[in-house]
């Protein structure tokens, strides 16, 4: 789909003007709203420099002829060119997403473009701010990745701080919140790097743009930085279709993993990167946390998939699961090194192929529920300094459990379970 | 008469004894296949245990979920499995080479016979394995489905699984070997309705559970002051 987005006589229009400056994706605007959308772009450029066509990609899921917004007559705000995102009938939201992200890039990448943003967070919560501070550190800084901060409560961001941030950190180096986004901003150099690497070693639909940016950026020395943008709305969990989501975020990760095991392997140590922005004061946070569900779930986790878990879990492993499922809800504390184990040993299992990755992907459920029970109860009291004082500790574990991926990853046979 | 009786047990030991002469170049070429065999199943054998060998078959088995084929294999090992399995096959063709130089026409017959029945022999172990992979695999999605959905008869509803595509593919080899017949026809379809029937109890009797929390949850959202704290994943 990736150049159905802009027609070819548009296009080309664009391209005799001198092509575009930027591109902005903005993916996840309903069809009604994809005007004010559009409208936040306009606001955002007043404050950017040097900018004078800005191509504007709505994933409004809307069908048929696109409707580009009318050039401005003024001389001195930037010419927005608009059009729909028209995805592919009969896909899956995040098929659909997917595909969103390429073509955002693939236009970008064709007009040559200096810069490109990506919102994806719902736009309820997004302002101007968020596309200014996504956009101006590439445009006036020459950084080529700029990941998003966002204002956390407690209980968000749950996989992010358990599994992708650390495990980014502890793989590629880089101390980031988001390393999967979804907002970015991104240079024309990091653009053409993504779409070329596309169609490396790894096979197009096992990269994502969402997992595989960050690692690209990484892998490639490109300059990376972060940006607060503040608190992110995001939809309630859907607990009925968590182990989907997990094998639609974790399966990609560790894809990429395999990818650049070459890179990764060398790394040695992480460094924090440049912030941009004033951090948000989270607002107070109300509600409890029932944990026992999330216990029970684990427990049940325990009792069932013995089975599956033993062809990936080393028997330590095991044994230490049905130790902590015996422990009252109360007691219930997961470490951080057996939970950075049993991430690193499902890496492993999914490269392996030890069992069909889609099971080993949803089998990781429950013990994902179990870190989660662990964490609430012990952060029940915290406050946002002892949570972030948690995940870096957590993060440390990462990079300290790392000989041992290293270890399995290279010599699979002799860890064998 | 003294005469007579000797000299018919004199003709009948003379007839069986050329009978017997007749039937020693058979025997001789039997023994001749069986010792070339047994030598062609040795060199066979030996080959395959070092190729089998070399590439860990025992546990890339084990791994790809066949451990039921080690428990059953001669010490636990289906690699020996494996060259048995050759060395017998090899035995037994060189065995029906070798009773082919008895009388051709009968040997010659059951060979055919035989030889004919063979594919469905093999029709019947693809299906078997075929089954096999098949009833594992949904038996662990059925497994892994099931416990993320937290439903507490997981194991129950897995086994059934499994064995309502075993029974199937059990059936449908027997239909292959046209063993059994109607009998096992009727077996299966009692058979397969009562599992089908006993994971209909299952889900039916274990749902109410699903239900009963579902209908917990839409109350406490209406009745209680407490707020549930916002959980997100990304």
């Amino acid at each position: 789909m990736d150049m159905g987005a802009v027609p070819q006589p548009e296009l080309e229009r664009i391209e005799q003007a001198g092509g575009a400056d930027l591109v902005v994706g903005i993916l996840d605007a309903d069809h009604g709203a994809a005007g004010a959308a559009v409208a936040m772009v306009r606001t955002a450029l007043t404050e950017l420099s040097k900018v004078a066509r800005v191509v504007v990609l709505c994933n409004n899921g809307a069908q048929g002829p696109l409707a580009a917004a009318p050039e401005t007559e003024s001389g001195r705000a930037p010419a927005v060119f608009a059009y729909d995102l028209a995805s592919a009938p009969a896909q899956t939201p995040q098929a659909g997403m997917v595909g969103a992200y390429r073509s955002v890039f693939t236009v970008g990448e064709k007009l040559r473009v200096r810069a490109c943003a990506v919102i994806a967070s719902h736009l309820q919560g997004v302002t101007p701010q968020w596309i200014y501070r996504l956009l101006q550190p590439v445009l006036d800084l020459d950084f080529d990745l700029v990941a998003p901060r966002y204002t956390r409560h407690r209980m968000e961001g749950l996989l992010n701080r358990s599994v992708l941030a650390p495990l980014h950190r502890a793989l590629y180096g880089l101390q980031l919140q988001n390393p999967a986004g979804p907002d970015f901003g991104l240079s024309g150099k990091l653009l053409q790097r993504a779409l070329g690497m596309d169609s490396g070693s790894l096979r197009r639909h096992e990269r994502e743009p969402l997992t595989s940016i960050a690692p690209t950026a990484a892998v490639g020395g490109f300059r990376v930085c972060e940006s607060h943008l503040g608190a992110r709305s995001q939809p309630p969990t859907d607990w009925m279709n968590l182990s989907s989501l997990l094998a639609m975020i974790l399966g990609p990760v560790f894809s990429e993993m395999e990818g650049q095991a070459a890179y990764w392997q060398r790394i040695r140590e992480s460094h924090a990167v440049p912030g941009f922005g004033l951090p948000e004061a989270a607002a107070e946070e109300g509600g409890t946390m029932d944990v026992h569900r999330m216990v029970e779930s684990f427990r049940l986790g325990d009792q069932n998939l013995q089975d599956v878990w033993g062809l990936i879990l080393p028997p330590m492993t095991l044994m230490e699961l049905r130790r902590l499922s015996r422990l009252p809800p109360e007691q219930f504390r997961m470490t951080d090194d057996l939970w950075v184990r049993i991430v690193y040993d499902f890496a492993l299992g999914h490269r392996l192929r030890t069992i069909s990755r889609d099971h080993l992907l949803r089998s990781i459920t429950p013990l994902y529920l179990g870190w989660i029970a662990s964490y609430a109860l012990e952060m029940e009291t915290a406050g946002p300094p002892q949570i972030e004082a948690r995940m870096e500790r957590l993060a440390r574990a990462y990079e300290a459990g790392k000989p041992y991926l290293v270890s399995r990853w290279r010599w699979p046979d002799r860890f064998n379970p | 008469m003294w005469n007579q009786v000797g000299q018919a047990l004199s003709q009948s030991m003379n007839r069986m004894l050329s009978q017997m002469a007749s039937l020693l170049p058979g025997v001789v070429a039997l023994i001749a296949a069986l010792l070339v065999s047994a030598m062609v199943a040795w060199i066979l054998t030996a080959i395959l245990r070092r190729s089998l060998t070399s590439v860990d078959f025992d546990r890339r088995v084990a791994r790809w979920g066949f451990s039921a084929l080690a428990e059953w294999s001669p010490a636990k090992s289906p690699t020996l499995l494996a060259t048995r399995a050759v060395a017998w096959t090899v035995m037994l063709i060189g065995f029906l080479i070798g009773i082919s130089a008895f009388d051709v026409a009968l040997t010659s017959q059951f060979v055919i016979r035989l030889f004919a029945y063979l594919p469905n022999v093999l029709a019947a172990v693809v299906v078997l394995a075929a089954g096999s992979i098949v009833a594992r695999f949904l038996a662990r999605s059925v497994l892994i489905g099931a416990v993320n959905m937290n439903l507490q008869y997981a194991r129950l509803l897995s086994a059934g699984v499994k064995w309502l595509v075993t029974v199937l593919a059990v059936a449908m080899a027997l239909e292959h070997l046209s063993i059994g017949g109607g009998i096992i026809r009727l077996a299966f379809g009692i058979l397969f309705g009562g599992i089908v029937l006993a994971l209909a109890l299952a889900v039916g009797l274990g749902s109410k559970e699903l239900v009963t929390r579902s209908l917990e949850r839409e109350a406490s959202k209406t009745s209680s002051q407490t707020m549930q704290e916002p959980v997100g994943h990304l």
